[in-house]
């Protein structure tokens, strides 16, 4: 149970200040949720280089899980390029072009792996959005797109590691942010499962992400997934999603979980209340719309 | 005109300002709003508030006199609960808008999201453009007016009121009928739209209720009377109550219908037991000597319940109860110093009167809810669900929905009520947190805020219960008792007091939360050594609402459902009700809660502790298996025998009636 929001930017040869309006969204509608904040951004990516972020913790483990993804990373023959430890992560580019999925379930042996893409990084850890952008400096972070999440467990633990967004492991830049509740879950998961995917929590969340990541791997565009999610997820969500040039949302037929957009020749935004997209624009009343109930539609930098 | 500026203060301050401004007759105008959630909530005076810019949830919402103009959107629920007064907003309405009102003008020039006018009982709800997914659902009277096109199911499952159309429907819901409207309908209409200056030229189709649900079909006769230790009877193979609901199955084809709670055999209370033999206390003057007192709902700073023992009367409806009988459980919780609960039905004047301390219930159907009664409250409590039926709605059936209780539930009188299971704002527990604050915003702060939880997945809502800031949580197991429910769900569906009480202690362990939240545990308890085990459990307090009634005359037969209740308890029907006298039943009911706390008293006393807050989980064992595995307690069924006899001959009762 949570808040959403996203962000895109439609001028695709600059890029701004995304992880501040996102922390600035997650702040409007942190009443729905301060267990966790997460956020997936996208940033203008270097054609050979991978962005790759674990979780390491931050204690007397640390540089053991450092080391091994290290070696995982030199038996690929990725370079590292750039490479920090912040917060409970370590974050890394590296310079590979191999098998990503193969690479992605290898470095897992070495610490948890948060993310990898060419574009996409995401940042997730336990407490609200300011400690979460005080902790990784995530107001500092330039680029195109991003999806946020704060997050009110309910059924699951409260960890870093099952917050939002999620992602389907091995597969690049996909993303997802949730609000509400998959209750076909576990046959959902089997049948993916059946299949060859991986899963990593138990968390309802994620099966969109590998729901979606399977869909995309077959060469079907990402609003035709929308569109099969909303026929084939059971329950209440509103749930966004993004690529490296996409962003799209898909509602269930319940209208359960609120959603709200803004559009303008600039960007495109979305969140779970108005008062998030008010933060973008303080003092401005917004020609919103509310998504209609079972919709689902995409945006991309390209436009 | 007093000027509130929202990118200078709080909403809670500018609502405490808007609050003031009523009390003066003076008109508010509201600044850079930003879509902030709760503005003017609360508010009881006619005046007039403009909102410069889009307003969050339930703008207006909970008030009864003032006018309102939003110049933007509005989030969820605008005009929740509005009895008299209007909100005109220039822009789009999200989900809900007109949720639950009984009166007042909703007018949105732009489009309406999902669910509008869910629950409402009067009033108006205009749309200038279109409307979303299922407006008029469950609405119970009043009318929705919607000028551009509807969108799927209008009107499902409406038991009263009207819809009118001025564009295309999509598609009709359950229950709903197209019928033709009269000249007077569409004169008022016409008024209604100059008065906000509205221009529509076209026709309009009108949607009522079709009338197909609203009574169950066939009548359910009695085969006999049978009194409760038969019904409850386990152990004969076919035994009487077997028989006799499959007697009642095979003349109307449904499930049963009946009043109070599980009556299988499940682990329950009395399957505990002291360690302590205290039944050989013999001190007369225990009272003096063990502390009671229980203060709860202070956690968020409200002025808390004050409570002589750790007890309370356990929300019963007025409806499900007659009036008398709600008299007298007031005037005896005020006797013995605890609460009285309003369960569904509203406050009743003379039931406020006589508690001096009154728990007002919020359910999903928003029946008697209101925010004159939540300001004189000394408690809120959102009912989720209750122990005998949980993720179920009350049924009050056609006999007891008088014209005097459909009145105060604002509800159409004679039909079978199935109250909405689901609260219509709270779909999930982000929405919970926002009600709970506006529950706050309404009352300054000064009222606490509980749950009723009926134990379903109980170690997970427990969670949530504490995360989203409730003061306290009353937890009900399947042993409690219902004024009329389904049979099958009464027998199957709950959890056990017993396996209630654990998964919300364990819950709570679970996020380093343990005593964090004060617990009031009901469901079967039965009297004081009940309750003095429910509290060495971990329990704060305890509830008794069947062994309140029966104290105060109930015969058990249960037909508490039929509402011809032969002693007057549960009807609505004057010549039965005549039978219960309130001063006398009172006085019962006011012995019985002091037996309690005598029991109370000297087990606390018994296991040598001068304050009952003291009583805990080494000093109890589980005499049977099942009741040591649902627990973890020690298995100790050599003092069987020993508890065998529940009140021994030499425990004395003290009480003073005042």
């Amino acid at each position: 149970m949570c808040g959403i929001a996203g962000i895109l930017y439609k001028d695709t040869d600059k890029s701004f200040n995304i992880g501040q309006s996102l922390v600035k969204m997650l702040d409007g509608c942190q009443h729905r949720g301060k267990d966790s904040t997460g956020f997936a951004l996208y940033h203008k990516s270097t054609p050979g280089q991978l962005h790759l972020r674990f979780f390491v913790g931050d204690d007397d483990g640390t540089a053991a899980a450092i080391g091994r993804v290290r070696n995982i990373l030199e038996e690929f023959g990725a370079v590292v390029v750039e490479n920090e430890t912040i917060g409970k992560t370590y974050r890394a580019v590296v310079e590979f072009d191999g098998d990503v999925q193969k690479f992605a379930y290898a470095l897992e042996h070495g610490a948890k792996l948060i993310s990898i893409g060419s574009s996409l990084d995401i940042i997730k850890d336990i407490g609200t959005a300011h400690d979460v952008d005080e902790a990784y400096h995530i107001g500092e972070h330039q680029g195109t797109h991003g999806i946020g999440h704060v997050r009110l467990a309910t059924e699951s633990d409260v960890k870093p590691e099952a917050a939002h967004p999620f992602w389907a492991t091995g597969f690049a830049d996909i993303a997802i942010v949730h609000n509400g509740q998959i209750t076909n879950y576990w046959k959902m998961r089997r049948r993916l499962e059946q299949r060859g995917f991986e899963f990593r929590t138990e968390n309802d969340s994620e099966l969109i992400a590998v729901f979606l990541a399977e869909q995309l791997s077959r060469g079907i565009a990402l609003e035709t997934a929308l569109e099969e999610s909303i026929d084939i997820l059971d329950g209440t969500f509103s749930f966004l999603v993004s690529t490296d040039t996409e962003i799209g949302y898909a509602k269930d037929r319940l209208a359960a979980k609120p959603m709200i957009l803004y559009e303008s020749d600039e960007l495109i935004a979305i969140a779970s209340e108005e008062v998030s997209l008010n933060r973008l624009f303080p003092g401005e009343t917004l020609d919103t719309r509310e998504p209609l109930p079972g919709s689902f539609s995409t945006w991309s930098k390209s436009i | 005109m007093v000027k509130v500026d929202l990118a200078k203060i709080s909403v809670t301050e500018a609502n405490e300002r808007i609050r003031v401004a009523g009390e003066n007759g003076e008109d508010v105008e509201v600044f850079n709003p930003d879509a902030r959630h709760h503005i003017g909530v609360g508010l009881i005076h006619p005046i007039n508030v403009r909102v410069n810019g889009s307003a969050g949830y339930f703008c207006a919402g909970l008030t009864d006199g003032p006018n309102f103009t939003i110049d933007g959107n509005v989030g969820w629920g605008v005009g929740d609960n509005m009895y008299q007064g209007s909100v005109v907003v220039s822009g789009n309405a999200s989900a809900i808008p007109a949720v639950a009102i009984r009166g007042a003008d909703i007018v949105i020039k732009g489009n309406i999201g999902s669910r509008a006018g869910q629950v409402m009982k009067a009033g108006t709800l205009c749309c200038g453009r279109n409307a979303n997914f299922m407006a008029g659902y469950m609405m119970y009277g009043g009318r929705i007016i919607i000028l551009g096109d509807s969108g799927e199911r209008l009107g499902e499952d409406m038991t009263g009121g009207s819809i009118y159309l001025g564009g295309k429907i999509q598609s009709l819901g359950t229950d709903a009928k197209v019928v033709d409207l009269d000249s007077d309908e569409l004169d008022s209409i016409r008024q209604f739209l100059d008065q906000y200056e509205l221009p529509f030229n076209g026709s309009f189709q009108k949607v009522v209720n079709a009338g197909e649900h609203l009574r169950y079909k066939g009548i359910e006769e009695r085969v006999r009377p049978m009194p409760f230790h038969t019904f409850s009877g386990t152990h004969a193979y076919w035994n009487a109550k077997i028989q006799e609901d499959i007697h009642i199955k095979s003349r109307t084809g449904r499930y049963r219908v009946r009043g109070y709670g599980a009556a299988r055999l499940m682990p329950h209370l009395s399957d505990l037991a002291f360690r302590a033999d205290v039944a050989a206390t013999d001190d007369d003057d225990v009272l003096s000597k063990v502390n009671l007192r229980t203060v709860i709902g202070d956690k968020y700073g409200a002025k808390p319940l004050d409570l002589s023992m750790p007890v309370m009367i356990a929300p019963m409806s007025f409806g499900a109860l007659s009036r008398s009988t709600k008299v007298a459980m007031a005037l005896a919780s005020s006797m013995s110093g605890i609460s009285e609960n309003t369960g569904e039905g509203g406050v009743l004047d003379a039931q406020r009167e006589a508690a001096d301390q009154l728990i007002f219930q919020c359910l999903a159907g928003r029946l008697g809810w209101n925010i004159r009664d939540m300001l004189r409250a000394d408690a809120l409590e959102i009912y989720i669900s209750q122990g005998a039926k949980p993720g179920f709605g009350g049924q009050l059936m056609a006999k007891k929905v008088t014209e005097e209780l459909a009145a105060i539930r604002g509800i159409p009188p004679g039909i079978d009520l199935r109250s909405p299971s689901r609260h219509p704002d709270v779909l999930g527990a982000d929405d919970l947190a926002i009600k709970i604050e506006e529950f706050r915003e309404a009352t300054a702060y000064k009222i606490p805020i509980s749950v009723k939880l009926g134990a379903g997945r109980i170690r997970d809502d427990i969670k949530i219960a504490m995360k989203v800031g409730f003061d306290f949580v009353e937890l009900d197991g399947s042993q409690g008792s219902t004024g009329a429910s389904s049979a099958d769900v009464l027998e199957y569906v709950g959890v056990p007091t017993l396996a209630a009480i654990e998964g919300a202690l364990n819950g709570l362990a679970d996020i380093d939360c343990s005593g964090q939240l004060p617990i009031v545990l009901m469901g079967g308890v039965m009297d004081g050594i009940d309750a003095a085990k429910a509290l060495a459990l971990g329990a704060d307090c305890t509830a008794v609402g069947t062994a309140a009634i029966i104290a105060g005359g109930c015969i058990a037969c249960m037909q508490c459902h039929v509402g011809s209740c032969v002693v007057g308890i549960a009807t609505q029907d004057p010549e039965h009700e005549k039978r219960y006298k309130v001063q006398q039943e009172a006085l019962h009911v006011h012995h019985f809660l002091e037996s309690m706390r005598w029991q109370i008293a000297s087990i606390a006393h018994a296991n040598g502790y001068d304050d009952v807050k003291q009583l805990n989980r080494n000093d109890l064992v589980a005499l049977t298996p099942e009741a040591a595995e649902v627990t973890g307690l020690e298995y100790a069924p050599e003092l069987r025998e020993r508890e065998q006899q529940r009140l021994p001959a030499n425990w004395k009762y003290e009480f003073a009636v005042r």
